[in-house]
């Protein structure tokens, strides 16, 4: 049942002279944020959160949430332009983003990103607000059995997410794997592979990571191999975006906008496993998946979709049930506390004004974001203009200072550069980048969900498969891991057809 | 007088924010008589992400400190995130001599050194205040079986017992050590106790779809499920009744007849090596923020308790503390010396 009066009494606050006004606050900070590499939205709502003090609540939440789903918006445009991430839920824009800017048609990967974002945003704020009550039982379905076999199936797609030796694939994602486990273990409180240093304690930042394997490894590439012209997109090209391009984007955005927005909704994962999941699924199921990676439309529509998608569905278990499901909304959840509004299962009944200003400003803050980002590509995308080695030497500094502001520790910019280094080799060898990525996201869940499952169960293993959530979503990922097995299989038996012929 | 806004600086923006700020914010020093205040502004730590109870604590001193307008110069509350508090205290081990920074604490200070893994313990602080506590609270299901404490821990005894125990603390951390210590005090074998940690926020999902048992967590965290009907709270690990809608309906342990208790005590630390004169400068302060109506104001909004001590008391608090927590690791095997 829809409580038009809450919906009224919410769209009464969003539209409101202050609604509007904070809300384009929200997304324009988040904007900037997103585009500087390594500040995040965290940290972005953090520093809001004494600014808030005074505040109506509806309108502090109106506002952070504008800075979170603004960072995911703006975060694409360096991913695309630099090949560094703007905000972790932005590093697989980059797979086809950045490939698309080479070609010199940074103006039209842009736009696209914008529109994908838009839609992926603008289509999961209407789910939100039909569906929040009831999505969140089954959010709250999700135990731990149920999280390692999500993680399982995510990580089958690292086969597809290879270009060339399998092999290869699954060495990365092994090392992605081990990284991963760098730190204390959650479950024992065992420190793990630190040798020693405090700083490992608390394991690697994922930035850290992906602006040293994407950024930094570009940067290598780009001064070593000086003579070719890897960044010859001198011009951004047109920004118009075709019917055909057009027609390629419209599958990736109807579907990603609702798996982007259901991986959104359950807690622990968030816009980097929705924008992965989205491109490696859109991946699978491409006609031509040999695109990918080389600047495919779709490519770039999936993740930019499903990243977007991602952040209105996080808000269904923060609004709904009062339980933060990432980082960021837990930090949102911290500064409302602090407002004297403690989120949970009444917040609805007793709080319909906030609970529905807060979705109704969503809209109005993706018309913005869309409105803000749109005309600004022309100018953004001149720093592309910029003079190779310039470029370069910014492309250093903007990755060190966003890898200092996570941390503040100087510790971290060695392991930045350790990344480099290693993602650099790692190319040089054909080693592909994401499954290692990949790995690292869904692995450190993949196991602590696993032993939280054990250590419930007493060592019992049939606890994956006793339970109908946890036994389909197993079922699916055998289902994904044998897929391309049989399809090379049947590939293989054409091919041997025409040869026979 | 230049006044700085309490501002967390996760972020360098801040730090660019907070260096123009103290240029101009500085303050002639007055150093006669052995007398001591601050000469800069203060950087007030939370050794934890924004929104926690480090943060919280930090946040809220800070601002009903510059409120009440008991002390002249600004504060800034930063940030220091990672190793459970690791990270932020080896940041403030690193200020020895400059009074101007302190850090807010809570028994991880104790618990953490303790598991071994940090390389300073509250030893190596200068503990300067205790000003406030809140308590434990143990929730299941609105439909679980156990009416009060007593109910869980025979079952508990039971050695078929599959009753699974979740927190949002590492294994040796608060949410588990609050719950062993009532526990152990009921009869039940520590090491019996099948703890699972949910670091992710998954903690209260978990025991609502059925995946868990109990959830051992802050009294706070538990108020508006209970209000909604989805859960109970069994026990608090307080010494009488809170007071307060709602949680003035949480029984102790103790009216359960198990005489224990757990606090979760949160002070204040300095540096090493500060001076008499730069302690009794923040003695002072604080006990004058204790008493103002500012702080009282802060008190009652997070349902926290007046917990103020000072000087040896604190230390001899502090002393008992550690031993008791020591005790209780070690019986869980998870003691562990500091390299």
């Amino acid at each position: 049942m829809i409580d038009f009066s809450g919906i009224l009494s919410g769209l009464q606050m969003a539209i409101s002279l202050e609604g509007i006004l904070f809300v384009f606050i929200g997304v324009f900070v988040g904007t900037f944020i997103g585009l500087m590499p390594g500040l995040g939205p965290i940290s972005a709502i953090a520093i809001m959160i004494p600014m808030t003090y005074n505040m109506d609540p509806t309108i502090a939440l109106v506002m952070m949430a504008g800075v979170y789903y603004g960072a995911i918006f703006g975060g694409s445009t360096s991913s695309i332009l630099l090949n560094a991430p703007g905000v972790a839920g932005t590093v697989a824009t980059s797979f086809d983003g950045y490939p698309m800017a080479q070609q010199g048609k940074a103006g039209k990967a842009l736009a696209i990103a914008a529109i994908a974002a838009f839609i992926g945003g603008t289509v999961s704020v209407v789910f939100l607000m039909l569906f929040a009550p009831v999505l969140s039982s089954v959010a709250i379905q999700f135990g731990p059995p149920e999280y390692f076999a999500l993680m399982l199936l995510g990580l089958t797609a690292i086969a597809s997410l290879s270009s060339g030796s399998t092999i290869k694939a699954l060495m990365s994602a092994l090392l992605g794997i081990m990284v991963v486990t760098i730190g204390i273990d959650a479950q024992t409180g065992t420190v793990r592979f630190t040798f020693g240093s405090a700083n490992l304690l608390e394991g690697i930042d994922f930035l850290v990571i992906a602006l040293g394997i994407f950024a930094l490894a570009e940067v290598c590439a780009l001064i070593i191999n000086r003579q070719k012209t890897t960044f010859n997109a001198k011009t951004i090209g047109s920004l118009k975006i075709t019917k055909e391009d057009f027609k390629e984007m419209v599958g990736p955005m109807s579907r990603q906008s609702v798996l982007g927005f259901i991986i959104g909704v359950l807690p622990g994962a968030g816009a980097t496993i929705a924008s992965f999941i989205g491109y490696t699924t859109e991946k699978r199921f491409a006609k031509n998946p040999d695109e990918f990676g080389k600047g495919s439309i779709k490519g770039l529509t999936a993740p930019e979709t499903a990243n977007n998608a991602a952040t209105s569905g996080a808000f269904v278990p923060l609004l709904s049930l009062g339980i933060p499901g990432s980082g960021t909304t837990a930090v949102m959840l911290g500064a409302l506390l602090v407002l004297n509004v403690q989120p949970g299962p009444l917040l609805m009944t007793e709080n319909p004004t906030l609970f529905w200003g807060v979705i109704m400003s969503m809209y109005i803050g993706n018309i913005f974001l869309l409105i803000l980002n749109l005309p600004l590509i022309p100018y953004i995308s001149k720093i592309l203009a910029i003079p190779r080695p310039m470029l370069i030497s910014l492309v250093v500094v903007f990755c060190i200072i966003g890898v200092y502001s996570i941390s503040f520790s100087i510790f971290d910019l060695y392991v930045l550069l350790a990344f480099g280094v290693i993602g650099y080799l790692m190319r040089m060898f054909q080693f592909p980048a994401a499954p290692f990525i990949l790995a690292f996201i869904l692995g450190g869940m993949l196991e602590q969900s696993f032993r939280q499952a054990m250590t419930i169960s007493g060592n019992d293993v049939s606890i994956f498969i006793s339970n109908p959530l946890s036994a389909t979503l197993l079922a699916l990922a055998a289902v994904s891991f044998l897929f391309p097995l049989w399809q090379s299989y049947r590939n293989k038996k054409n091919n041997n057809q025409t040869l026979s012929m | 007088m230049k006044k700085l806004v309490s501002v967390s600086a996760s972020s360098f923006l801040t730090l660019m924010m907070l260096s123009a700020c103290s240029d101009t914010g500085s303050e002639e020093a007055s150093s006669d008589q052995g007398e001591w205040s601050p000469t800069n502004n203060l950087e007030f730590v939370a050794p934890a992400g924004a929104g926690g109870g480090w943060d919280t604590t930090a946040r809220m001193a800070a601002q009903a400190f510059e409120e009440a307008g008991i002390v002249d110069v600004g504060i800034g509350v930063i940030n220091r995130e990672g190793g459970g508090g690791a990270v932020g205290w080896s940041y403030i081990a690193n200020q020895a001599g400059d009074p101007h920074y302190l850090f807010a604490a809570s028994p991880p200070l104790l618990l953490i050194p303790l598991n071994g893994q940090s390389e300073y313990s509250y030893e190596d602080f200068t503990p300067i205040a205790n000003v406030i506590a809140d308590f434990g609270a143990f929730a299941v299901r609105d439909d679980a079986p156990w009416q009060d404490l007593n109910e869980l821990f025979e079952d508990m005894q039971d050695e078929s017992s599959s009753i699974t125990v979740v927190g949002e603390s590492a294994p040796g951390s608060m949410d588990h050590v609050q719950f062993v210590n009532i526990a152990k005090a009921a009869g039940v074998d520590p090491g019996s106790i099948t703890y699972v940690s949910a670091q992710d926020g998954s903690a209260m999902t978990n025991l609502l779809n059925g995946s868990v048992d109990v959830y051992s967590t802050g009294v706070t965290e538990t108020i508006e499920q209970v209000r909604a009907g989805e859960v109970r709270v069994l026990a608090v690990t307080a010494e009488e009744r809170l007071e307060g809608d709602t949680v003035e309906d949480y029984p102790t342990a103790i009216e359960q007849g198990i005489d224990e208790v757990f606090v979760n005590w949160r002070g204040f630390f300095g540096p090493p090596d500060m001076t008499e004169a730069e302690v009794e400068y923040y003695v002072n302060a604080f006990t004058e923020l204790n008493e103002s109506e500012e702080w009282d104001a802060v008190r009652e909004r997070y349902s926290w308790d007046e917990y103020f001590m000072v000087g040896e008391e604190y230390k001899q608090f502090l002393e008992e503390q550690n031993e008791e927590m020591r005790l209780l690791l070690e019986e869980l095997d998870l003691y562990g010396e500091s390299e």
